[in-house]
């Protein structure tokens, strides 16, 4: 698979956490990211939609709050193993640069 | 229904329909509830987002990351030619060619001291000619063409031997005098290039001006005779409404071939053998329509860098439309456009057996 984009990564660590609606998942991934991404509802329901193409999300329940239709969306299998891979890519590339920073000054790492 | 929900679904517009059967509650929904108390409006942000995404999801294929280009080439390529075809309508509203009295009178502005020997009025502002097919020259020759923008040419012929420069000099002096705004003379070869290889002295110049709605261009020759021919041709500018009918029919036929090209790929998606023989055509098409304008583009070009001229060459030269070897391909391109549409409007098979079973 190619290299995951970081709202991606940060889509599917949200439903890894179990199955959530489109706004939960805005919600949640401006708190994962300290409000650093906030995702437009278009970039959302796109991204979503690739996802689902991929298999790497499915569609799990519908629910009526409020008078709004709200869908459930959570990881499939294939999803989780895409984001393990892609945790352990990051992990592996974090390590190398602590490592290189700790090289050129101990303090800074 | 809130204003602001009624100004969501109106920007849902943008997305097929069958998407926003399926989804435009969800979206709406979240769209709301992102909404603090109050708002009555989408943000300009939330707005293009769902435009953009909206137009990316007409296409299909949410896995796919090539279709966006694909869906781009396409959309480029029929603005350009419905382009062309924009200019061409803008150029009906030009007035008709000047007539032969203008184009004497500005003969005796450029060249006081000689009398045309002769006058030519071509009829329209562009003409093409077709040359009759003759078997032995094949089938691209056979459809040669002589076309070029309409003028009124007056014409000595075998004038007195005459010094370029000094006649030039006086036309250029003359021509001031009368109003007209001169580009520099440019030397070309006997045909009339400016970019061919000239051998030798240059033994024939040229030279535009404008006044007005009319575009002057003067021609100097001395021939091997050692008498000369000297021709004032008259034209018209480019007017105006080219333009705005060019960029706005382009603009719209840009939007429809992207619309097309979404319904297509739609259409097509998960039906593999479809979807083979659509991709096929479609990819001839598209090597065809820009090998046509590649052609265009690359015999405007030098044109335009080594002649200093008034007006641009008309946008169907550019787009290679008015040469024979880019209209066949352009003919191909479109007709390959067309079967690949054709096949992606076939029923889907499940939609053809249920309508069996259904009649059975």
């Amino acid at each position: 698979m190619a290299e995951m984009r970081e709202p991606t990564f940060l889509v599917l660590t949200v439903l890894a956490d179990g199955p959530r609606h489109g706004y939960g998942i805005i919600r949640d991934v401006a708190e994962l990211s300290g409000d650093r991404v906030k995702l437009l509802p278009g970039t959302l329901y796109a991204a979503l939609d690739r996802l689902v193409a991929q298999g790497l999300v499915e569609h799990v329940r519908d629910e009526i709050a409020e008078g709004r239709l709200r869908r459930y969306y959570s990881l499939t299998g294939a999803g989780l193993e895409a984001l393990r891979a892609e945790t352990a890519r990051l992990r592996q590339l974090a390590t190398v640069a602590e490592a290189r920073l700790r090289a050129v000054n101990p303090r800074l790492a | 229904m809130s204003r602001l929900e009624r100004r969501y679904r109106r920007l849902l517009l943008c997305y097929p329909l069958a998407f926003r059967r399926a989804r435009a509650d969800e979206i709406v929904g979240t769209l709301l509830e992102l909404a603090p108390p109050g708002r009555t409006r989408p943000t300009w942000p939330e707005g293009f987002n769902l435009v953009r995404h909206g137009l990316r999801a007409r296409l299909g294929r949410p896995a796919s990351r090539t279709v966006v280009a694909w869906a781009a080439l396409a959309s480029v390529l029929c603005g350009l030619f419905a382009g062309a075809v924009g200019v061409r309508l803008g150029w009906a509203t030009a007035r008709p060619l000047p007539t032969a009295q203008e184009t004497l009178a500005a003969f005796h502005e450029a060249f006081p001291n000689y009398r045309a020997s002769e006058i030519e009025s071509d009829v329209t502002l562009f003409f093409m000619t077709w040359r009759p097919f003759r078997k032995d020259e094949g089938i691209l020759r056979g459809l040669d063409t002589f076309y070029q923008p309409g003028a009124t040419t007056a014409t000595v012929f075998h004038a007195p031997p005459l010094d370029h420069q000094q006649i030039m000099q006086t036309a250029q002096d003359s021509l001031r005098a009368a109003g007209w705004s001169l580009y520099p003379a440019t030397p070309v070869d006997t045909a009339g290039c400016a970019t061919c290889q000239q051998t030798g002295e240059p033994r024939r110049y040229t030279m535009s001006a404008t006044r007005e709605d009319i575009v002057l261009i003067l021609e100097v020759e001395a021939l091997p005779t050692a008498s000369a021919d000297l021709s004032v041709s008259l034209g018209r500018t480019t007017p105006w409404p080219v333009y705005p009918a060019g960029i706005v029919i382009g603009l719209l036929a840009a939007a429809a071939g992207w619309m097309v090209f979404g319904w297509a790929s739609r259409r097509t998606q998960n039906r593999m053998a479809v979807q083979v023989m659509v991709t096929f055509f479609y990819t001839i098409a598209m090597l065809a329509w820009i090998f046509a304008v590649t052609f265009g583009v690359s015999s405007a070009l030098p044109r335009h860098l080594s002649t200093p001229r008034p007006r641009w060459d008309p946008m169907w030269e550019w787009v290679g439309l008015s040469k024979p070897a880019p209209l066949v391909l352009f003919l191909i391109g479109s007709v390959c456009a067309l079967l690949a549409l054709a096949l992606a409007a076939l029923p889907r098979l499940r939609t053809r057996q249920a309508r069996q079973g259904a009649t059975a």
